[in-house]
């Protein structure tokens, strides 16, 4: 047994410098951020550890009971089943929703899909990475919506930089004014009819079809190899192709030797030094155990994703602070964003005759359109603000919805069909009353009090997916596509899973939770580090920002450390 | 190993656990109960193909009938189809694990096609020649067209079509995702064939 195992110290029984709560996207930034810059750290995640020997991108779906389609998860995993990414191979990496219940008021549908295993939701993120500008930073004060970011693109683009350079982001530089580039990877490549789209789109309507800028290698990277297009990343990747925090961020902070790393830990609440007005640690229960443990550190972060990170603070009230920690403001759970996903478009593109290869390399990537509404060039839309980007593709696909039965299925099957389709995420308004709260009469499996959640999609989000679906269907016929099938629903709040908001950031303690550094105006050793300090939502995917935002957010936090003014 | 030692082993285990990295053997990871079947390793490829099989749902007519049907939809040809495939077992299989509102779904569907069978042949769908069971199916393959007359859609559904293509989508389904069906589609076994090269036709020539 090696020396160093008799220098450990019990975990619980010293004083951090920093507490954790998240090993996701964002939490293994902070971890790494903070042990790299010398401070002790502990590392705080609910679900166990995982390991390269339990991915399964490599097997096919015959060895699979269900094959990849079992009925039995819907029996323990009734709202993550609505997740895409949530399937017979990986479903035990999604929280079990019996343990992890939440309630809705009557008609206001949500679907809150997450993962309680170290890495979080980045084991299976969809990857997509994309900057935010001014345009979406100081948007209130281009259409008298809503606030302003405390922050503006260039507080925050030295930090992109840092993450993309790190994480490797795939993509091509297009100089849209509505999406700034960054430190790309070399874009993965289009197909013919993507290519055909951008032509034409580029054509017709002057906007920009660029492949999606996705974080995933497509050369070698920081000892990570380049992706070798099997295709399905939320599966695990055997060659860490694809960002996820265990391997990256969490790995480094470990190897500093200045991180531990508790995993089963689910945080109940943060805890106070009423005195002093400090958070002083926080309380978890073990995931496995059921023992009630205490960490004590002499800052807090929060980075357990939107909701819960809330949820934490809500359930940590004093009597200074009866409405939930760090909550003077009284915003704390208002503000919920998540994108408005269900407008766009789809279609074949006959002249196509290429025929389907399940050998052809699988590109775990679409293309992308970045918004194109409201623009300082385009001018104000008569009937909504803000705007949407569009994600999609186009390929040749086995035809398994082709007509009629027997030897001449079989070979239409073959023949294929070259579809293209693109579908809209569009920009969520921050709205007051959108919110969660405390369900008084509902605890978790660990006997934590869980939420209520209580959002819907408006007016404007409505407008947007139908200007969406419409439009996709323009550019379909633009490029070419036949028999363009348009769908414009507005999909229930939570399907885009990209929950914002809810611990908003400001300058104005009155008015906002948290400092544009992350930081709470009410509690100053106490941070938020996810996104659940957006003020808006923009229309881009929102992780590589909230990776930025807390770079950013640790950069002042040790500065403000070693001056000992935290 | 003396029990002290065990003991003071499984303390320092349980220290490294909380410091070592995740990649370690060390680490305390998953127990079985929270890894997948998948995860795990297990391989069900072989299960259905037990000499002793039975049907766990459905009936000795229904499996007998669900046989001839997947037939009929993915005969063999130069390939094997669904029957070959033990389509019908897989579908058991799901079945016996749905809901009851799936479960009645799917019989709903396979009784259409008897009932319509025994309507205009008098005998059940399992029973009839080839060729009857071919000019069932084929009534019922293709939807019902819009009236021509009044330009209207026709309002009533067309719930020959919707059984069929129930029974259809459960039949492609199990086929095209089993071993023989993934051969069918012509997949090597290899899971790396990268980098993606898109397209390589000159601008404004795709085709």
């Amino acid at each position: 047994m090696s020396n160093y195992l008799f220098l450990v110290e019990d975990p619980l029984q010293q004083t951090y410098d920093a507490i954790v709560v998240g090993s996701g996207a964002t939490g293994g930034w902070a971890a790494k951020q903070l042990a790299e810059a010398g401070l002790k750290v502990a590392l705080l995640e609910a679900g166990r550890a995982v390991t390269p020997k339990e991915f399964t991108e490599h097997m096919p779906a015959y060895k699979l009971k269900y094959r990849d389609h079992s009925p039995e998860i819907v029996r323990t995993r009734p709202i993550q089943k609505q997740c895409y990414a949530c399937m017979e191979y990986n479903y035990e990496w999604f929280v079990n929703d019996l343990e992890n219940p939440y309630s809705t008021p009557a008609g206001k549908p949500f679907t809150w899909q997450r993962l309680r295993i170290l890495g979080g939701r980045s084991m299976v993120w969809g990857r997509q990475s994309y900057r935010m500008s001014d345009n979406d930073l100081k948007a209130a004060s281009r259409d008298g919506y809503g606030d302003d970011w405390p922050l503006s693109y260039a507080d925050l683009a030295p930090y992109y930089d840092i993450v993309e350079n790190y994480v490797g982001i795939s993509g091509a530089a297009e100089g849209n004014e509505m999406l700034p580039d960054g430190k790309f990877l070399p874009p993965m490549k289009m197909s013919c009819g993507e290519i055909r789209l951008r032509e034409r789109v580029k054509a017709k309507f002057g906007y920009t079809v660029t492949i999606g800028r996705t974080a995933i290698l497509t050369q070698n990277h920081k000892g990570r190899l380049q992706c070798h297009y099997c295709g399905p990343c939320e599966r695990g990747c055997s060659t860490f192709s694809y960002f996820s925090s265990p391997f990256t961020t969490v790995k480094d902070a470990l190897a500093s030797g200045n991180c531990t790393l508790i995993t089963n830990a689910v945080v109940s609440q943060v805890n106070m030094d009423n005195a002093q007005n400090k958070a002083s640690g926080v309380t978890y229960v073990d995931r496995l155990t059921r023992q009630v443990k205490e960490v004590r550190g002499k800052t807090v972060i929060l980075c357990a994703q939107a909701l819960e990170s809330t949820r934490i603070l809500l359930n940590s009230s004093t009597r200074e602070y009866p409405s939930g920690l760090a909550n003077s403001s009284g915003a704390l759970g208002h503000y919920l964003m998540d994108h408005v996903v269900g407008g766009g478009a789809s279609g074949r593109l006959a002249d196509f005759k290429v025929l389907p290869d399940a050998n052809e390399p699988a590109r775990p990537n679409g293309i992308y359109i970045p918004r194109f509404r409201n623009t300082p060039t385009s001018g104000k839309h008569p009937r909504f603000i803000r705007g949407y980007g569009f994600q999609g593709g186009a390929g040749a696909d086995f035809n398994f919805d082709a007509e009629g039965y027997g030897a001449s299925f079989k070979k239409a099957v073959k023949e294929g069909v070259y579809s293209i389709s693109m579908g809209a995420f569009g920009e969520s308004l921050a709205r007051w009353d959108n919110y969660c709260e405390i369900d008084r009469g509902l605890k978790d499996a660990w006997g934590i009090p869980a939420l209520r959640i209580s959002m819907t999609h408006g007016d404007n989000e409505r407008a947007l997916m139908e200007d969406a679906s419409a439009t996709a269907a323009e550019m379909l016929e633009a490029a070419g596509a036949k028999d363009i099938k348009v769908q414009a629903n507005v999909e229930m709040p939570g399907m885009a899973i990209h929950e914002l908001g809810t611990a908003r950031m400001g300058t104005d303690p009155k008015k906002s939770v948290l400092n544009p550094y992350n930081q709470a105006h009410d509690v100053k050793n106490l941070f938020v580090m996810d996104g659940a300090s957006f003020v808006s939502s923009a229309c881009q995917n929102p992780t590589l920002s909230m990776m930025a935002i807390t770079v950013r957010a640790c950069d002042h936090l040790i500065d403000r450390f070693h001056k000992t003014d935290v | 190993m003396k029990r002290r030692e065990m003991i003071r082993a499984s303390l320092f285990a349980g220290a490294a656990a909380a410091v070592r990295p995740p990649l370690s053997a060390a680490q305390s990871t998953a127990m079985p109960s929270e890894l997948t079947p998948a995860q795990s390793g297990v391989d069900a490829s072989k299960d259905l193909s037990a000499p002793g099989w039975k049907p766990l749902f459905l009936d000795e007519h229904q499996n007998e009938t669900l046989i001839i049907l997947s037939d009929l939809i993915i005969p063999a040809t130069d390939t094997p189809g669904a029957k070959e495939a033990l389509v019908n077992r897989y579908i058991d299989l799901v079945l016996a694990a749905e809901s009851s509102e799936a479960q009645r779904s799917f019989l709903n569907s396979l009784g259409y096609l008897d009932g319509e069978s025994i309507r205009r042949y008098r005998a059940a769908f399992r029973y009839l020649k080839r060729e009857e069971q071919d000019d069932l199916l084929h009534a019922l393959a293709y939807p019902r067209t819009a009236s021509g007359w009044s330009g209207e859609a026709d309002a009533t559904p067309d719930m020959g079509h919707a059984h069929f293509e129930a029974l259809k989508q459960r039949i492609a389904t199990a086929y095209y995702n089993s071993q023989i069906g993934t051969k069918e589609l012509g997949w090597d076994g290899a899971f790396a064939h990268g980098p993606y090269e898109g397209c390589t036709h000159p601008e404004g020539n795709h085709k």
